[in-house]
């Protein structure tokens, strides 16, 4: 069984790359691919944001990075994924671990149907036995990470489904983030929310963003242009056109990046 | 108005008549069952109903008691020995084998054996189980309901865990966590209202069942917890007691009915009070 | 006291592998349960097959000695010497025609009902009336056996059946199907019992049938004007046709296989005598009453019985089940 241990990868963030994409094709069924010999790189503790119309494949791309497609038959991807410089598309690899790695926040909130505590505790309970002060610690930090602690502290034994929707979502960040992963894949995690939870999962980005390489997938571009510092622009499954956040809006190589930028389509 | 428009009329209002007709015949059949079950049932309730055995024919007094456990004991090790099955079988149906092929032949096959005749069962379980054994056996018994137990735990946990969003499944998953645990701890989590419902209503099913239990565990007499031998049960009691003049046995039979319904009715209350109406057929 | 903690999230190496060793003891269990899963699922397919199986070992014998005649064979004679005679047309007589004429009965007035309760029933009554049609259909059918028997069978031996028999005394055919004399079990008293058994049933299924017709439908044929039965004849019934005729193989399914409603009162002959207020016997009752006591070769022909019940209450439910899965895939579903 491939273990992901550190002594067996490559120079991990030589080049500050964490996660490097190469030649990577995506198919739903037989039919056409839906990520065309897509190659692009993710760098350490910076966040990239994918953007392009709807269909282009960005969040399809995303769930490639935690294998999450896998949950469904018929869908297969081919070529390389480097975590750390290893394919983790690799058969006989830990999929469970991979995800201990690569965390997923969603579009939609889902907190497990237990209470605010449990929701944090369940995961790390996964990999770690801690006595209860230690496990209560963790849960304060995680949702301290999340900037939710404030407003839960008093009522940590309430369920997770009492909380508003910004705040279900903040706690699935919490969660998350509580088993300590490396990189986290934000799939439009604020395309469900009210614009104050919205300014608020963002600032909460902002600041995670110098300890977690971070991936999102947003149909807002201001959104983008905000908080990352790396934009690939993605249309009908290839990747036209990826550069640095204030050069891909402000002077952008591609044609077809511009139109979409400039709101011509999409 | 127009002169084509008062026949059409007509036919609606006379069609419609018909309809609150039959409503009001079918509905009053139904209530002169339930009011001579009541009427009859209530008349022959006593404490002695659950403190005495069943009687011998043509005596005086006598109660239910040996019927009821019995009941209670082989609905109890039915239920026991099909739910977890029937749990099993669906949460391999939303979960494991969700896109398989395999799967909607047994939904089909689930289904057909959910409306079998119950009697077909009582043979089967003949064959398979008091024939080997050398007689008949609670265990049979047991074993019978258990099977008709089976098709309605499978449908209602299937359907009830196809209602968790595929969404909370990504997120566990998400974590690293391994696919059984998601499943033990997430969704069966999530579904557990849903699954205690269908329980309840395979009790429900079960508690009412007659036919298989005439040649499996048959009946007793007398005090019988032993699941080697025949156990006495309520409705194969009622059923000798029916068979017979004697009106001490009649009263009885119409007050264990009574039980039998009860307890149905109840049971399925209570489970559509928890599914807060939603119907899992 | 953010940037602190957030931190943490570097220090990523050396978790992996005691991660890697935690997730291993995962291993085992996960693939145990997976097993049962698998296993589980399986049964279902087992207990078919076992089904199958036994009903045609013990009906082996039977099927051997008599062959095609138990099908055209009406005399029933377990004693007799040197070889029992065991013919099986009186009850499957007895179990086709039962279950029509509940059927004739139960399916008209069962889908009356449900009409009546999409279209006609004031908004605050439907949800009691439905929900009291749920309760009645789950109600043990030897109530319904135990009612025929004390109350129906009497009442109707005494008042309607001297009635139609006088009254069809001279009329050709129908003084042959409505011979007297009344009795209080009959073909006739069964067959109304189990139609009284199945109608909660037929109005549960046609009325969940019937609210899958999208209320813009409805709404459009009233908007032109349309009459309220020229809505369920037009409208409703078509949209659902397939889903009401699978509904009524379903209850055909029930009628046909149940017991304990039609033992008490159908008076346990095996011969055909052509009027229906005269006793008979279905399959099941059949077996209800004689399998207890009964060996060998009679034994093996009331399996015999009961295969045939399990054959044709099986191609009921498949095609029923087909049907309904049509109106489900209609719907979208």
């Amino acid at each position: 069984m491939n273990e992901m241990s550190s002594a067996q990868t490559m120079a991990p963030n030589a080049d500050g790359v964490k996660i490097a994409i190469r030649n990577l094709n995506f198919y739903y069924g037989s039919g056409n691919p839906s990520l065309k010999n897509v190659n692009l790189s993710l760098l350490t503790n910076k966040v990239t944001a994918f953007i392009g119309p709807s269909g282009c494949g960005k969040s399809t791309l995303l769930r490639v990075l935690n294998r999450m497609y896998e949950l469904y038959p018929n869908q297969r991807a081919e070529g390389e994924v480097l975590l750390d410089g290893q394919n983790i598309l690799a058969p006989g690899l830990d999929v469970n671990l991979l995800r201990a790695r690569v965390g997923m926040v969603f579009q939609k909130p889902t907190p497990f149907p237990m209470t605010i505590y449990e929701n944090i505790a369940f995961g790390i309970r996964l990999y770690e036995k801690l006595p209860k002060s230690e496990m209560d610690g963790r849960v304060e930090t995680a949702l301290r990470g999340a900037a939710l602690w404030g407003e839960v502290k008093d009522k940590l034994d309430a369920s997770g489904l009492s909380l508003s929707g910004g705040q279900q979502q903040r706690l699935c960040i919490a969660r998350t983030v509580a088993i300590k992963p490396e990189v986290i894949l934000f799939d439009e995690p604020c395309s469900a929310l009210d614009p104050i939870s919205t300014a608020k999962v963002e600032e909460l980005m902002d600041e995670m963003s110098t300890s977690y390489t971070i991936a999102i997938v947003t149909h807002n571009m201001q959104q983008a242009a905000r908080i990352s510092t790396k934009t690939a622009f993605m249309y009908m499954g290839e990747m036209v056109e990826m550069d640095d956040t204030d050069k891909m809006f402000t002077s952008p190589a591609q044609k077809r990046t511009q139109d979409y930028i400039t709101g011509r389509f999409g | 108005m127009n002169p084509l428009y008062a026949p059409r009329r007509r036919k609606s209002k006379i069609a419609m008549a018909l309809c609150l007709g039959a409503t009001i015949f079918g509905l009053a059949w139904l209530t002169l069952i339930l009011f001579t079950l009541f009427w009859n049932g209530f008349a022959g309730l006593s404490v002695a109903l659950f403190t005495q055995m069943t009687p011998p024919p043509n005596a005086q007094g006598g109660g239910l008691l040996n019927a009821i456990v019995g009941s209670l004991i082989l609905t109890l090790l039915g239920i026991g020995i099909g739910a977890p099955i029937g749990v099993f079988a669906g949460t391999y149906m939303a979960e494991y084998g969700r896109f398989s092929k395999i799967t909607s032949v047994i939904r089909f096959i689930n289904d057909i054996l959910l409306s079998a005749p119950s009697i077909i069962i009582g043979l089967f379980v003949y064959g398979a189980v008091v024939v080997p054994m050398g007689g008949f056996s609670g265990l049979a018994g047991a074993l019978a309901l258990a099977v008709i137990a089976l098709p309605v735990v499978v449908r209602t946990t299937e359907d009830m865990l196809l209602l968790v969003p595929t969404q909370l499944r990504e997120a566990a998953v998400a974590l690293g966590m391994p696919r059984s645990y998601m499943i033990r701890k997430i969704t069966w989590r999530a579904a557990r209202v849903g699954l205690v419902t269908g329980l309840l209503l395979a009790v429900a099913r079960v508690s009412g069942e007659t036919a298989p239990l005439l040649f499996t565990a048959l009946s007793n007499q007398f005090w019988s917890v032993d699941l080697l031998k025949t156990m006495a049960n309520l409705p194969v009691t009622i059923n000798n007691f029916i068979n017979n003049p004697d009106p001490n046995w009649k009263r009885l039979a119409w007050a264990g009915a009574l039980l039998i319904t009860l307890a149905v009715l109840s049971l399925n209350i209570v489970a559509r009070s928890l599914s807060g109406g939603r119907n899992p057929k | 006291m953010t940037d602190m903690i957030l931190q943490e999230g570097a220090a990523a190496a050396p978790t992996n592998v005691w991660r890697a060793k935690a997730l291993a003891s995962f291993k085992v269990g996960d693939s145990v349960f997976k097993l049962l899963a698998q296993i589980a699922a399986a049964t279902v397919l087992l207990v078919l097959g076992g089904i199958i199986i036994s009903l045609i070992i013990g009906a082996w014998p039977a099927i051997s000695t008599y062959g095609v005649d138990f099908l055209t064979t009406q005399r029933w004679a377990p004693n007799a010497r040197p070889n029992p005679v065991l013919g099986g047309l009186g009850p499957i007589y007895g179990t086709l025609v039962s279950s029509l004429i509940a059927l004739l009965i139960a399916v008209p007035v069962g889908l009356g009902i449900s009409i009546f309760l999409t279209e006609l029933c004031p908004q605050w009554l439907r949800r009691p009336v439905g929900v009291a049609v749920e309760l009645l259909a789950g109600i043990p059918s030897i109530i319904y056996g135990m009612w025929g028997f004390f109350v129906l069978g009497p009442m109707l031996a005494d008042t309607i059946e001297p009635a139609i028999v006088d009254a069809v005394a001279d009329i050709p055919i129908l003084n042959v199907i409505f011979a007297g004399p009344a009795s209080n079990l009959s073909l006739f008293n069964a067959s109304l019992v189990l139609a009284i058994m199945i109608l909660p049933f037929v109005t549960a299924i046609s009325r969940d049938v019937f609210n899958t017709v999208p209320p813009v439908l409805k709404e459009a044929a009233y908007g032109l004007g349309c009459t309220t039965w020229e809505v369920v004849r037009r409208v409703v019934i078509p949209y659902t046709r397939v889903g009401v005729i699978g509904g009524v193989m379903l209850a055909l399914g029930r009628a046909l296989g149940e017991t304990m409603a039609v033992t008490f009162v159908i008076g346990n002959s095996f011969r055909i005598t052509g009027s229906i207020f005269g006793p008979g016997t279905t399959i099941s009752a059949a077996i209800a009453s004689e399998f207890a006591e009964s060996r060998d070769l009679h034994q093996s022909a009331l399996i015999l019985l009961g295969l045939l019940l399990f054959v044709l209450t099986f191609f009921v439910l498949a095609a029923a089940r087909l049907m309904l899965m049509r109106l489900e895939r209609k719907q979208g579903i």
